[in-house]
């Protein structure tokens, strides 16, 4: 079946509340750095990058509790949805040996209610030793109640997992993907696996109704310590983030900044980051810029690789 | 509520406190309005409140169950609401929007739980006949028959994205399939509906010859069962969750407490 993009359009707005509202960001933002390596592939060298990128980053995590959260949907063998273990493990890895006093891996997905069996799947269990003991679902945490102090969705307040409300840096790592709703997800996007299924359900559709693009800003804003290591060694392109098809990218882009990030992000999927809604909302369009950033590793344009969108998402294309 | 389900059908009595703690912390998530609350931090009565009205009536009591069933009558998806019909009409858009049940208030339906919605508004419909009822458990199956993806099987309710057909999963299928289960039975039933069951039990061996997930095996051979098929799972189900145990021993219980409702037995135990 063949849809319009008016109907595509329509149905998306109607589906999720979206109101195309444009707000003027008066913030302004210090210089973030962001990290992009070169990764061709999931071999062992991830390890050794990815601890020094967290090492270049200047991360003080001794006797800290660090949260990771994957990006864990559905799994097909044919495709690329979810984070790769070996970027957890290895993320895993380079934070003890940081000196973090916990390192924990917790996610809720939103479409499968089995979250153990779909990082058994995924190859989770194979790849870190132990996991289900480093393991917490967010979907069935202990959860707190906490207000949003000027929300940008129709939101007032969630209901989040202490997990991910107690610990002192919340470790965005991601499957860098275009998606059919947001135009792409990349680390923030991904925190919508905080929210817990056992109160909101499966999908998260209470987010839906708030706003896609603004309760993304949303829950940014209830975690101001995170790191973003997004997984583009191979990501996803086209009709993400379950339907589309693998992309390898060959990259890993990391930073503090986790807007910066996926800005950046944006860019190497030669997607013009000023027209994510998220994004404009998170920051602004003129804290979008390149200029905005202090990138490091590798250049835009040495590792840009354009990913596939669908008809709806075309005018995004930079 | 799934492991007091479970321990109803094992025989509550083996072990009596842990049934009777259940019984007292459910009890206890009652919210003000009549529904219930998945646990105390939550303020709002959710989708659990159907669960709650599915367990016997005697674990219960008969006032917080009514209380129960009045608050899910007031409860549906979002987009079977007026203005959400309206905005749609405004686009052009006149689909149907049958009522099913969300998840959270103020959210749009979701295949699990109309289907525990269905359930248990069947329940109380066994007490007493209620026109009100009767529509929303006939509005639930059209939601559910209508949700269903083009393999025959159901996922959460989202069966197109941009015009690309969903895939169904193991679990939402076999809870959908155990919701239909009273419809197959009735003579009211189109040939059409009939033949989306049918489409559904052929999607539901399917999964049941690969799933390996307990919770998946265990809601597709409840969901075959109730249209009378005793389906086994080739796979020893590895159960990594309470409610997973919960979920194995209702799908093998001979009576399920899902769709029964053991009322002499409860009372005795307790």
């Amino acid at each position: 079946m063949q849809i319009t993009r008016r109907q595509a359009l329509t149905g998306a707005l109607a589906a999720t509340g979206l109101s195309a509202c444009s707000r003027k960001v008066s913030q302004s933002f210090p210089v973030s750095r962001v990290s992009v390596v070169k990764a061709p592939s999931y071999s062992m060298a991830i390890y050794d990058q990815i601890y020094r990128l967290l090492l270049d980053h200047g991360l003080n995590v001794r006797g800290k509790r660090i949260v990771l959260k994957p990006n864990l949907v559905e799994f097909d063998a044919n495709t690329a949805i979810n984070t790769h273990p070996m970027v957890v493990h290895a993320t895993f890895e380079a934070f003890r040996k940081l000196g973090a006093a916990d390192v924990r891996i917790a996610e809720g997905p939103g479409h499968r209610r089995g979250t153990l069996d779909l990082a058994d799947a995924a190859g989770y269990f194979d790849t870190i030793r132990g996991f289900e003991d480093s393991f917490t679902d967010l979907n069935t945490d202990s959860i707190a109640k906490r207000d949003i102090a000027s929300p940008v969705s129709k939101l007032k307040s969630l209901y989040l997992p202490h997990t991910v409300l107690d610990c002192d840096l919340l470790v965005s790592l991601p499957k860098m993907k275009t998606h059919h709703w947001a135009g792409a997800t990349l680390s923030m996007k991904n925190l919508f696996g905080v929210v817990p299924g056992a109160v909101y359900g499966w999908p998260k559709n209470v987010l839906h109704w708030a706003g896609i693009a603004e309760s993304i800003v949303d829950l940014h804003h209830l975690f101001p310590r995170q790191f973003a290591i997004v997984d583009g060694i191979i990501g996803m392109e086209g009709n993400g983030p379950i339907q589309g098809t693998p992309k390898a990218a060959g990259v890993l882009v990391a930073g503090s900044d986790v807007a910066a990030v996926d800005a950046t992000c944006c860019r190497i999927m030669g997607i013009d980051p000023t027209r994510i809604a998220y994004l404009e909302m998170a920051r602004g369009v003129e804290n979008l810029a390149e200029s905005s950033f202090q990138q490091v590793g590798e250049t835009i344009a040495s590792v840009r690789t354009p990913f596939e969108l669908v008809d709806v998402w075309k005018e995004i294309r930079s | 509520m799934l492991v007091l389900l479970a321990q109803t059908a094992a025989g509550a009595e083996k072990d009596r406190e842990s049934f009777a703690g259940g019984v007292h912390f459910i009890r206890s998530m009652e919210g003000l309005d009549g529904g219930f609350r998945p646990e105390s931090q939550v303020r709002e009565s959710t989708w659990v409140t159907s669960l709650a009205a599915l367990l016997p009536e005697a674990v219960l009591g008969s006032g917080r169950f009514e209380r129960a069933i009045a608050w899910l009558k007031g409860q549906t998806g979002r987009e079977s609401g007026w203005s959400y019909r309206l905005q749609q009409r405004l686009h052009g858009n006149s689909a149907e929007y049958p009522k099913g049940w969300p998840w959270f208030p103020g959210a749009a339906a979701w295949v699990i739980p109309t289907s525990l919605g269905i359930m248990a508004f069947e329940r109380a419909l066994a007490r007493a006949s209620d026109e009100e009822l009767s529509r929303r458990v006939a509005a639930g199956r059209d939601y559910l028959l209508a949700r269903a993806c083009a393999d025959g099987g159901w996922n959460h309710g989202s069966n197109q994205a941009l015009g690309k057909d969903g895939d169904s999963y193991p679990e939402t299928t076999g809870i959908a399939l155990l919701a239909l289960g009273a419809a197959s039975k009735s003579k009211d039933l189109t040939p059409n509906e009939r033949a989306r069951i049918e489409r559904g039990k052929i999607a539901a061996r399917r999964h049941l010859a690969l799933c390996r997930a307990a919770e998946g095996i265990a809601w597709l051979r409840m969901g075959l069962a109730a249209h009378g098929e005793i389906a086994q799972s080739p796979f020893q189900p590895v159960c990594r969750t309470n409610m997973d145990e919960a979920l194995i021993a209702l799908a093998g219980a001979g009576v399920n407490p899902l769709t029964a409702n053991p009322v002499a037995r409860i009372k005795v135990i307790l």
